[in-house]
């Protein structure tokens, strides 16, 4: 049988169930890694019309996340401002500035700005903001650091195992209702294992006088 | 421990309830039919694809699949801000405003919920004191009227497009050159304005000589005539049922097709609630010639030939009326209805033992001499400020519809102006309307469609101007409703085509200030004594002003002269025979008098009673059927069932249509529905059925005699119905009693149960068992029989909530319909003897039975689901994750309900009459589909227009569902949802997040909200003050299908019948409590009929 197949074919199983693993091995990584929305969707930061600095506005200058997003605390939606509520500091503020140009554009003509869209859910799943920060989740809980960015790019991968992760624990995630906004804020503490044992303390607490439901049923998120 | 799998019982409890002539007939089309899940052929693909053609499409769609890879990224998106915030509007959060949608003399207040600037959904006003917040179908769907992609968009002058400017331009000029208003002529369709009162009469001062015409091809008025002429002076009755022990309609559908339809339903049904086996309930007798909602809802039930109803009419007058008011006309009219008087008698006996208490009332086909001697009935018994009050009403004057077109062929009438309607389809045929319109120099026409009315060519007028009519949710007016209270009605977005207003056009006619329908409505609520803008405010708010109900007519004075002569004109008309058929014009549930055509909603609602859909039919009995040779052995191919078409002739005028053998109809009687059969209208209602009217003259507009039918033998007319849908086959899914046997034993629903629940598990697990614990609330629902009617109201309310599809004409015939909950109507024939049964096929009673998702605790469908799709929810709510389904209709098959429905095709992407055709070889606004899909994936392959449009009805709170893709009634679980999110955002810190009934918290499902009789009852059955749990507490609740262990959450209280025991067709209900009692009821006459059925 020699003369039918040659001596390497003996080997050939062996290769074909290894290289099969390899390749499986690579493709499960490379899904893993490459098809979900921590890298999909983390990091992107596209260009926007307005180099608008959250790092300026919130950092340094002490605005509050809901003097422009005004509508996150009673809609599901939270509102990208009107560019009247842009000019209301920008027609004494840097009035002139060149960066500023498109701003006073759309206030003169009332065209909107075109800002590109960051962060967004598919239209079956039917997130609510107002219910999340009224009840102890922080901006930053989804959105990161935004008040130290210059430019917005998505920081948390917003996927469902990221929105059960919290809904699952949700001790490790409430705050004080005044701290929502303040996006640096931590409960105090010493070290990071310090930092665990106090948040897991407040929270327990919070999540016990509050009511605040682990809501884990499909019908929670999907309609 | 083993569960023994369960035999299907087939226990014959009550009476022997049936949905079509095939399942009584037990034919083997039959049982093929319903052992199927999805009958006839629905999930089949059967088109005749060949494997070539199948292949060339397939190869095609990866070659495109490899295309759009290449673009896998995320698309950007924009978000465009407002440049200037708008007051009082935060994107995301709906608002409510109160406005009224007028009807012919009336009005329903409402409640209009707008999403982002688009009015979305019509809800009752809950606050108008005389309403509980129910709304009708029409209602309902109106709202998908105001998108419909086939309305007149622009004003067009001699079919060109014109400019509105032009128009308001021409009708200042038309005015001017108007003199004292000879040779001018308006046209209006009825209606309740105020503010067209106002103008109306201005322009009556300006132009003495114009001839104003009221017409209304069904006209529901004669009721207030006839009570006008009986008490000599206007007034209007207005009818206290919820007050009536004993009620008499005489051919009047009250609950189907009269004037206020959903406010008698209130008031009906207000008299049957049964808290306890002690309340008092109502009786109602009915006597008719077609079968209507109301001989459903009906104790007791005579069937006439319409020529007969006036001589029982006469008769029961007889027995009701005092001797010194019959004269010897009234007795020769009665003659012929002598055989009825087994069934006449002791129904007037119980009005007249009833009277203060008792309620006649006759139907809008009747003649005014009807409803003069029912008023005179209803004098005598007592009923008036009992069961019946007068309030004032305006004086009806003008020119009559005849007239006018007299008046237009002799050439009187240079300028008429039509106000709505549509009388070039639907006038009386005899007055050849289109052809007298066009005698008139210059039409100015108003209008919702581009219609039979508007210009044509071949119509030879000299000038018409179409103006587009701007819908009732984009204009400003007023109205009064039934009791005449006053209502606004605002606008809740801009017209979308620049619509005109009836006002607008009346008050530019007459160049009058103020112009603009706005002020024109602030001026006339100024007359109504509303001064101040607080006034105003509170009007457009609350949406009626309060107190402006008619004044009560004091003590009205019965005058019996007009009745004698009025009855002096009428003669009797010789009784029907097969050869000489009676026919009945009747106002259709859904399309009114054609007004509602191009609706999807109305048009794939079926029949209350035919279950029909897209189609009218000739609605004959089964015995002049058999007479005639057309009785329904139905063509069956390929599942489907095709009707036989006849020709049907009257006086000389002929139509043809297919033929609807429709139990309880009167025999030689032939039931016509109007408005169908249109010649121009919008893409929705282009071929469907025939057109009634062109057998309708002025002398028969609602009932003609000497009707012959010929068979065309030809048995291939489709007719799409959904009666012998999801049939439950014989199972005891309605319970129902007679008043006695309640009272006697009043859990007699809970001893209907077949006594033989093989199971002694659950077939399924209940996930409750452990997950209730962590659910705050625990919700279900309470559906009274008793209190249903079957108006159907319910099934637009979810259609228009929950983004529910229409699927057309060929789907519904494939029994792929999508509502969500749809009302089953069950004839119902008495077990007896086989004479017996024979009269039970020709006069069943009938039963409906609102059947939705049960959510049962231990679902049979979530274990079958392959990928989780259906789960519960800690709260006790099946659900359906549609991103997770993969259409495998694995749950739909073990529903026993048969309650989930499968989006067969992309039913929201697609034109209905494309549904088979591949994207490949459609052409779509002129651009191959492909090109258009690879330029907007997102873009489905309708036109345009109705894709921007149809978009725009849709809620956003609820995910519109794609192909492949299973779904159900969700108990309105977006509004379940936003309830429970706005309790937590009020409750920030606190723990008070629990929804409770008592703070009113708790939401009303849309089917709840929409149901003017009350009916269904959705709330929190963890809480014991709720009102579901003290229904679901009563002694008539029962579940269905209980045997089957499956915990459904939706309960039902069974039905209650209050007949008389004098009647002749009194029957005890058979209700066998055991299964021994059961056995040998069986082993007596229902043997032969149960043998070799139900045994294993």
């Amino acid at each position: 049988m020699s003369d039918i197949f040659p001596k390497w074919t003996n080997r050939l199983p062996r290769n074909l169930i290894i290289g099969a693993l390899l390749v499986g091995t690579a493709v499960t990584g490379g899904v893993t890694y490459y098809f979900t929305p921590k890298y999909t969707r983390v990091g992107y930061e596209p260009i926007q019309p307005v180099a608008f600095p959250h790092s300026v506005h919130v950092t340094q200058l002490g605005l509050d996340c809901r003097y422009c997003h005004n509508g996150v605390e009673k809609s599901w939606y939270s509102n990208i401002p009107a560019t009247s509520v842009c000019m209301n500091c920008h027609n004494q503020v840097l009035k002139d500035d060149p960066r500023l140009a498109v701003v006073r554009e759309s206030s003169a003509t009332g065209q909107p700005i075109e800002w590109v869209q960051i962060h967004k859910m598919p239209d079956y799943v039917f997130f609510n903001h107002s219910v999340h920060v009224n009840r102890g989740i922080s901006c930053v809980e989804c959105h990161g650091h935004i008040n130290h960015m210059d430019e917005v790019f998505h920081a948390k991968p917003l996927s469902m195992t990221f929105c059960l992760n919290c809904h699952r624990d949700p001790a490790m995630h409430v705050r004080p209702l005044d701290k929502i906004t303040d996006l640096d804020w931590t409960v105090p503490h010493n070290t990071e294992s310090d930092w665990k044992s106090q948040q897991l303390a407040l929270g327990t607490k919070i999540v016990h006088d509050w009511h605040v439901q682990s809501l884990q049923n499909c019908s929670t998120c999907h309609r | 421990m083993k569960t023994i799998p369960p035999p299907c019982p087939e226990p014959e409890v009550g009476p022997k309830y049936w949905r079509s002539l095939e399942q009584l007939a037990d034919t083997p089309e039959f049982h093929q039919w319903v052992e199927r899940e999805f009958p006839s052929g629905a999930s089949e693909f059967t088109d005749p694809v060949s494997r070539r053609n199948f292949v060339k499409v397939m190869s095609a769609s990866f070659l495109l699949a490899g295309l759009g890879a290449t673009g896998c990224r995320r698309p950007t998106e924009k978000i465009y801000p407002f440049a200037k915030m708008p007051l009082n509007y935060t994107y995301g959060v709906p608002q409510y405003f109160a406005t009224a949608m007028p009807s012919r003399r009336g009005a329903t207040p409402l409640i209009v919920k707008s999403s982002e600037g688009r009015p979305i959904k019509i809800e009752g006003n809950p606050d108008f004191p005389d309403g509980n917040g129910g709304t009708d179908h029409i209602t309902q769907a109106s709202v998908l009227s105001l998108y419909d992609p086939d309305r007149a968009m622009r004003v067009r002058r001699n079919g060109s497009g014109d400019s509105r400017a032009a128009i308001l331009d021409f009708l200042q000029s038309l005015g001017k050159s108007a003199g004292d208003g000879t040779g001018l002529a308006f046209l209006l369709e009825q209606s309740s304005s105020p503010s067209r009162d106002r103008l109306q009469q201005a322009l009556t001062e300006k132009f003495p000589k114009a001839q104003w015409c009221l017409y209304e091809p069904v006209d529901l008025d004669a009721g207030r005539q006839a009570a006008s002429l009986a008490y000599g002076s206007s007034v209007e009755p207005s009818y206290k049922l919820d007050q009536a022990q004993v009620i008499v309609s005489v051919d009047c559908d009250f609950i189907g097709s009269e004037q206020d339809a959903h406010g008698h339903i209130q008031r009906f049904t207000d008299g049957r609630t049964l808290n306890g086996k002690d309340d008092p309930m109502n009786r109602l007798y009915t006597v008719e010639s077609l079968f209507t909602l109301t001989g459903l809802n009906s104790d007791h039930r005579l069937r006439v030939p319409p020529s007969m109803i006036v001589a029982v009419l006469a008769r029961l007058a007889l027995n009701v009326l005092k001797s010194s008011d019959i004269d010897q006309k009234l007795r020769e009219l009665a003659a012929p209805a002598e055989s009825h008087d087994a069934w006449i008698v002791p129904c007037a006996k119980d009005l007249v033992a009833n009277a203060g208490k008792s309620l006649v009332l006759a139907g809008y086909r009747l003649p005014l001499a009807a409803h003069l001697l029912v008023t005179a009935m209803n004098d005598s018994l007592g009923a008036v400020n009992q069961t019946v009050e007068f309030h004032e009403a305006p004086k009806a004057t003008g020119t009559t519809f005849p007239d006018l077109a007299a008046a237009l062929n002799a050439g009187h009438v240079q300028t008429l102006i039509i106000l709505g309607g549509n009388p070039a389809y639907n006038a009386p045929v005899d007055l050849n309307w289109p052809q007298a319109q066009a005698k008139a120099k210059t039409v100015v026409r108003l209008g919702y469609y581009e219609d039979e009315t508007s210009w044509n060519a071949a119509s030879h007028v000299d000038t018409q101007w179409d103006l587009p009519m701007a819908h009732y949710l984009e204009s400003w007016g007023d109205v009064r409703t039934a009791d005449g209270t006053v209502a606004p009605i605002q606008p809740l977005i801009d017209p979308l085509f620049g619509g005109i207003t009836e006002l607008e056009v009346l008050a530019a006619f007459g160049a009058m200030t103020p112009a603009s329908p706005y002020e024109i409505v602030r001026e006339t609520f100024r007359t109504l004594g509303g001064k101040s803008d607080d006034d105003w405010g509170k009007f457009l708010h609350d949406g009626f002003l309060a107190g402006s109900a008619a004044a009560k007519a004091a003590s009205p004075q019965h005058n019996p002269a007009e009745l004698a002569s009025a009855i002096n004109g009428l003669k009797a008309s010789p009784a029907p025979t097969k050869d000489s058929l009676d026919v009945v014009f009747y106002r259709d549930a859904k399309m009114d008098d054609g007004r509602n055509n191009n609706n999807g909603w109305l048009q794939e609602l079926p029949d209350p009673i035919t279950k029909l859909t897209w189609d009218n039919a000739i609605l004959l009995s089964p015995v002049t059927a058999q007479a005639l040779g057309v009785f329904t052995n139905r063509n069956v191919q390929n599942q489907k069932f095709f009707n036989y078409r006849v020709e049907l002739t009257v006086n000389g005028r002929t139509i043809t249509g297919p033929i609807w053998v429709q139990p309880g109809l009167a025999d030689n009687t032939v039931g016509l529905a109007l408005g169908y059969g249109r010649e121009k209208t919008g893409r929705v209602g282009t071929g469907t059925g025939f057109n009634a009217y062109k057998l309708r003259t002025t002398d028969t507009l609602y009932f003609a005699s000497g009707a012959t039918v010929k068979d065309l033998h030809d048995n291939s007319y489709e007719l799409a119905t959904t009666q012998s849908h999801w049939s439950m086959e014989g199972r005891p899914v309605v319970r129902e009693a007679n008043l006695a046997q309640y009272r006697k034993n009043p859990a007699f629903a809970k001893s209907m149960r077949p006594e033989m629940p093989p199971l002694n598990l659950p077939l399924y697990p209940n996930p409750l068992d452990t997950t209730k614990k962590n659910g705050l609330h625990q919700w279900g629902m309470s559906i009274d029989l008793n209190r249903c009617v079957g108006c159907s109201a319910c099934m637009i309310a979810c259609q228009s909530e929950n983004n529910v599809p229409i699927v057309g004409k060929e789907m519904v015939g494939k029994s792929r319909e999508m509502h969500w909950i749809r009302i089953d109507r069950y004839y119902s024939t008495p077990l007896g003897t086989s004479d017996e049964k024979e009269k039970g096929m020709e006069e069943p009673q009938a039963v409906v039975q609102p059947m939705l998702c049960q959510h049962c605790e231990a679902a049979p469908c979530e274990n079958v689901c392959p990928v989780n799709a259906t789960s519960h929810d800690d709260e006790g709510l099946n659900v359906m994750t549609y991103n997770r389904c993969v259409g495998t209709r694995y749950c739909s098959n073990n529903c026993p309900y048969k309650v989930r429905r499968f989006n067969f095709f992309d039913y929201n992407r697609r034109p209905l009459n494309h549904l088979y055709k591949s994207p490949l070889v459609t052409v779509t606004d002129g651009e191959w589909e492909l090109l258009r899909w690879l330029k907007n994936p997102d873009k489905g392959n309708l036109p345009e227009d109705e894709w921007q449009l149809s978009r725009l009805v849709k809620n956003p709170d609820v995910t519109v569902r794609m192909r492949g893709v299973m779904e159900k009634c969700s108990l309105c679980l977006q509004r379940i949802e936003q309830a429970k999110i706005a309790a937590k955002v009020k409750a920030r810190d606190s723990g008070d997040i629990r929804l409770s009934e008592a703070k009113g918290t708790v939401p009303k499902t849309a089917c709840q909200q929409a149901c003017p009789a009350g009916a269904i009852v959705f709330g929190d059955i963890s809480d014991p003050k709720s009102t579901v749990t003290k229904l679901k507490a009563q002694e008539r609740t029962y579940q269905v299908l209980d045997f089957l262990l499956t915990k459904p959450r939706t309960t039902y209280l069974a039905r209650v019948r209050n007949p008389n025991q004098d009647m002749p067709d009194y029957k005890e209900l058979p209700m066998p409590y055991t299964t021994k009692e059961y056995d040998s009821a069986k082993s007596g006459s229902l043997e032969e009929e149960t043998s070799g059925k139900g045994e294993e």
